[in-house]
């Protein structure tokens, strides 16, 4: 039997088959939990706004059309949840990373997987929300300038100046990571 | 192209999402600024660098978790009131048919015995000895003395299909 598409199963939820729409948490929850992840830093508010994010999706079933892939769709509702949430949290004031406790030379000492990942985060964690977004859609979920575009409600320039931007400061703030690449 | 519109499109560039025109700008003008091919090799660097970071997999029970919300969400909105529109999506599109059939047939039913019950139905006397006694009728007979052009004669007149001008 053919496996049915995302649009195929949002129709079937859209007339209340709520075990399609259990299928379409189980297709699509890994990408919704890593972009709310990389986006918030916190496991815990990750899942609310990823879960959250899927109940959206259930509650405007009834009025779904499928104008865009269901990625994008997904993506713009979990983009809205993010922004609106960082919104209302205390911003942070740090502008620069704390480097590594160790100074060995990196010849000797690479730095562990996990530091690497928290000094990602963390560099994450210190751009403007629409850049961090744009990012985390671009290099770690591999859309195009055009699918973030739909997903950040923007255009596609607005894009290109959100990803050049955030470049430019991930760089200054992760070059003795990628200098010990 | 200035630098500063060739660093923009970099992104985009690496990709291979620039149209071919601006693609082949972008090229030319990196062939000839070694800080615009820098930044192009920055972003490379960082591109892999990023790539191998690794985030925590999905927590365990997150589907199982999410749809007990959504059941219970499911059953607060169905118990909140009764939507016609939602309850016609639960039926399964090829029962509309067969629904809409018995809804049909049921407000025909309805229709016929509310039709044989109603007062038009019914036997012309009946409502005539009515009319032509109100105060049997409608246990009026303390109204019996009202005198002519009174509130009281003038409301029997009302009942009995007279134009209140008295007995």
């Amino acid at each position: 039997m053919q496996t049915p598409s995302n649009e195929e199963l949002m129709l079937s939820v859209r007339d209340g088959d709520l075990d399609a729409f259990e299928q379409i948490v189980l297709r699509h929850q890994a990408e919704a939990w890593r972009v709310a992840y990389r986006f918030t830093g916190d496991a815990a508010e990750a899942e609310d706004l990823a879960q959250e994010t899927f109940l959206r999706i259930l509650h405007a079933a009834p009025r779904y059309k499928p104008t865009a892939t269901f990625r994008t769709y997904l993506f713009r509702i979990l983009n809205r949840l993010c922004i609106d949430h960082v919104r209302r949290k205390r911003p942070t004031v740090a502008d620069s990373l704390p480097q590594p406790a160790d100074d060995a030379p990196s010849a000797i000492q690479r730095v562990s997987d996990r530091e690497r990942d928290a000094a990602i985060q963390a560099a994450l964690d210190l751009l403007p929300p629409g850049q961090r977004m744009a990012m985390v859609l671009r290099y770690f979920e591999g859309l195009s300038g055009a699918e973030i575009a739909k997903a950040m409600d923007t255009s596609a320039k607005a894009v290109e100046g959100l990803l050049a931007r955030a470049r430019e400061r991930l760089e200054s703030l992760l070059a003795w990571l990628i200098e010990d690449s | 192209m200035r630098c500063e519109d060739v660093t923009t499109r970099l992104d985009s560039y690496a990709s291979g999402e620039l149209q071919p025109t601006l693609a082949a700008k972008v090229a030319a003008h990196l062939d000839s600024c070694e800080s615009c091919r820098q930044s192009l090799g920055r972003l490379k660097q960082l591109a892999a660098v990023l790539g191998q970071a690794s985030a925590p997999p999905v927590p365990d029970g997150f589907a199982a978790r999410l749809m007990a919300k959504a059941r219970s969400r499911r059953v607060a909105v169905t118990s909140a009131g009764w939507n016609p529109l939602r309850w016609w999506r639960l039926v399964p599109a090829p029962m509309h048919a067969a629904a809409a059939a018995v809804l049909v047939i049921g407000l025909a039913v309805g229709l016929l015995m509310g039709w044989k019950t109603s007062p038009a139905s019914q036997a012309p006397p009946a409502q005539a000895a009515v009319q032509a006694d109100p105060l049997d009728a409608y246990n009026l007979d303390y109204l019996g003395d009202a005198p002519s052009g009174s509130l009281a004669d003038s409301y029997l007149a009302l009942v009995s299909g007279r134009n209140g001008e008295g007995q």
